[in-house]
């Protein structure tokens, strides 16, 4: 065996391209990886690291300044019995909820609407994208004097047909109508024009044949428009879970009170106080480092559960 | 313009290149403080007077190069990372009051300033205030920039209306306890249709906690916010809620504008510093407000300090530096620039601080601060006064907004309180 001749030997891989040799496997593709690899860089240092870290924070004791002290898992059992965070997921997921459902009706009559307009088209689509833009933080201070009780524009048409007036800022229920309210304005204009690029992708033969079986515009909308938007549906639908438990700048603006009184309490009972502005609390008033990140990967728990809610539906919707 | 590969594997690679060289470049050769000439001081948008700033930058200009620098949003952690990450220190650095307590447990990472002498300039200082920047193993870690003594701002003409005392010198004296307060509030509520002399009762409980010498935690941190001199503060506020003196405008809002102008409002306790926004908001009130003590007793709230980090090379300059933008002269320029009312006492009898304010009437405010400002009771603020105090904050909230009952929200407010305190290592 070993005296194999040697002219029997494979030609010399001469012909062969030197980046096509199996052997060398990944690392051939070097160049390409260096190319891409300044995001993943920047993302390892700015993102990654961080993260890693906030893990290990939530272990210890630290004022952000002094030595840090190891506190094994007390911060989590501290978390699971801490009845303000419980509050704080119950009010943003009730904020998410009262903005959401409105949102969607009204994004996509809205929608509807564009759609089957002619004229100033591309004028409606700027204006419907406009509240997106604007900063947070000037529109909730806009919504403070909307919602305030004696000369707030909620309460003059409400006194305007015959109602009583609601201290909308001053009660649990009026404070989480008035954050909700806030994000639906800001909200249902982008959520529109995402509804409508899904309409346009609808085929116009449908419609058509529709008409011809003697449908009308109800049942057209029920039976062709309404399934056929289902994906687009359930994309803005994650899309306003991932921005609807992230709510921070809203309450924190809307409800912020005296100098005396810390901006991150959400107002009475702390009826606007989100998962994010009590982790905001936590750390930063209170100068509980460990504690706080210990809440943010609570927060983040909330956010991979609802996540896996969104992942169910679609898959539901493929196995269809 | 067309990118070829080769361009666009070159571009990725410099990007790389300069990504991987400037990580190295923060882990290395990092300016830890001053070196040489340049000396690094954090303030934030009217922490300290600009014209003093500018002043004190032509000055010291042979021996140092002063770079003050204003950081915008979240002073506070943006001084703890950079402290914490040991790169771009500033040299000296100003710390707010309120954050004060959370900095002295931490007074290592400060130049203890008695080692420069601090010690002889003592007697200038409003001893109260020089006190909360002196960290708990005795070391001086801030040196006072201004303080906050809390005053009654109001409106004579509403208060003549109701039958009130309405000259300044009155007010202080008809209207110097509590009790005198709350009675002049029902009759301001009686005579004056809807009119509350004050805005929530939060801040009835505020003030009143600042008048005592014990907050919540003491030096031994151990819990005191359920003992007797927070009980009373918490009384007084639902007393005031009990007999309908606060209104339920939510401060901030058109609302409370509109009531302040039209004289619904025409009461409000609150720092010195506040002048300066009543002036801002209500600039059509011109003329039609006084001043006159806080009643129950001088309180304070807000004002800041000045302080040498470790990272500081040269800190007998640094100090320097801080004592003569904080000398009597200094801090009556502040006054009048940011409203910084002045930690030194010397100040008060100047000239240019004692000239009548045609906001107020032409009135000399100063006769009112002044006094106040001396009078201060000294309180031990302790790092864990914050977390603690807020339970209790939140509850006299509801009772005063919501109407909820006062002893259950003392119940909820003890009880989450033992709570944190537990959490925090602090005993009960």
């Amino acid at each position: 065996m070993a005296t194999a001749p040697l002219v029997e030997r494979p030609p010399a891989p001469v012909a062969e391209p030197p980046a096509y040799r199996p052997k060398k496997g990944v690392l051939s593709y070097w160049r390409l990886y260096a190319a891409i690899s300044p995001f993943y860089l920047l993302f390892l240092a700015f993102g990654l690291i961080p993260v890693g870290f906030s893990l290990y924070l939530s272990f210890h004791r630290w004022d952000g300044l002094g030595s840090m002290e190891y506190a094994g898992l007390s911060q989590y059992r501290y978390l699971l019995t801490d009845t303000d965070f419980w509050s704080s997921i119950g009010n943003t997921l009730i904020i998410w909820a009262l903005a959401t459902f409105p949102m969607i009706f009204l994004a996509m009559i809205t929608a509807v609407m564009l759609n089957s307009a002619v004229r100033f088209k591309n004028v409606y689509r700027f204006a419907y994208f406009l509240p997106n833009v604007t900063s947070v933080v000037a529109v909730a201070i806009i919504f403070g004097s909307v919602f305030s009780t004696n000369f707030g524009l909620v309460n003059a048409l409400l006194q305007a047909v015959g109602l009583d007036q609601i201290a909308w800022l001053n009660t649990p229920w009026g404070i989480k109508v008035a954050i909700a309210t806030l994000m639906t304005w800001q909200w249902t204009g982008y959520n529109a024009i995402i509804f409508l690029a899904g309409l346009q992708t609808i085929p116009g033969e449908l419609y058509e044949a529709a008409r011809m079986d003697g449908a009308g515009p109800v049942q057209t909308f029920f039976r062709i428009t309404l399934p056929l938007m289902r994906p687009v549906l359930l994309f803005v639908l994650v899309i306003s879970t991932v921005t609807g438990l992230q709510s921070f700048s809203e309450p924190q603006v809307l409800l912020q009170s005296t100098a005396n009184e810390s901006t991150f309490s959400g107002g009475p009972d702390h009826a606007g106080r989100t998962m994010v502005l009590y982790f905001f609390q936590q750390t930063f008033d209170n100068n509980d480092f460990g504690y706080g990140a210990a809440v943010a990967w609570g927060i983040f728990l909330v956010v991979v559960i609802f996540s896996i809610i969104n992942w169910r539906l679609v898959q539901r919707r493929g196995e269809d | 313009m067309r990118l070829s590969r080769r361009g666009l594997l070159r571009a990725g690679l410099a990007g790389t290149a300069a990504t991987a060289l400037g990580g190295l470049a923060s882990g290395c050769a990092v300016p830890n403080g001053s070196t040489g000439r340049n000396m690094v001081l954090w303030y934030w948008s009217g922490g300290l007077s600009d014209t003093v700033v500018k002043k004190a930058k032509a000055r010291y200009d042979d021996a140092v190069d002063l770079d003050a620098i204003q950081i915008g949003g979240y002073y506070r952690s943006k001084l703890i990372t950079t402290m914490t990450g040991q790169a771009h220190v500033p040299d000296i650095a100003g710390l707010k009051g309120e954050d004060m307590a959370s900095y002295l447990p931490n007074a290592d990472q400060f130049v203890d300033l008695r080692t420069l002498g601090a010690e002889k300039l003592k007697s200038q200082y409003l001893d109260w205030k020089w006190q909360q920047g002196v960290a708990p193993d005795g070391s001086l870690v801030g040196f006072p920039i201004d303080v906050g003594p809390v005053v009654q701002f109001y409106q004579p003409a509403v208060y003549e209306k109701a039958g009130l005392a309405h000259e300044p010198k009155d007010v202080s004296k008809e209207m110097g306890t509590w009790e005198q307060f709350f009675a002049a509030g029902e009759q301001l509520k009686k005579r004056v249709r809807g009119a509350f002399i004050l805005t929530d009762i939060t801040s009835v409980f505020e003030m009143s906690i600042g008048q005592g010498t014990e907050r919540f935690v003491n030096r031994d941190k151990h819990f005191i916010g359920d003992q007797e001199h927070v009980r009373v503060c918490w009384d007084r506020a639902v007393e005031a809620k009990r007999r309908g003196l606060a209104s339920s405008i939510v401060t901030g809002t058109p609302d409370s504008i509109s009531a302040t102008e039209s004289g619904k409002l025409p009461s409000q306790l609150n720092a010195s510093w506040n002048a300066g926004d009543l002036k801002l908001q209500y600039p059509k009130t011109k003329g039609r407000w006084r001043v006159a003590n806080c009643p129950g007793g001088p309180s304070n709230v807000g004002g800041s300090f000045l302080a040498i980090t470790k990272a500081c090379r040269e800190p007998e300059k640094a100090f320097e530096i801080i004592t003569w933008l904080l000398g009597p002269d200094n801090q009556a320029q502040g006054f009048i620039d940011a409203g910084l009312f002045p930690s030194t006492p010397a100040s008060y009898e100047m000239r240019k601080l004692r000239e009548s304010d045609p906001f107020f009437g032409d009135q000399i405010t100063m006769d009112v601060y002044g006094p106040a400002a001396e009078k201060i009771p000294v309180a031990f603020n302790s790092p864990y006064d914050v977390a603690l105090g807020q339970p209790i904050r939140d509850e006299i909230k509801n009772v005063g907004v919501l109407g909820k009952n006062p002893e259950n929200a003392w119940k909820d407010a003890m009880s989450k309180c033992r709570r944190i305190a537990d959490h925090l290592g602090v005993s009960t």
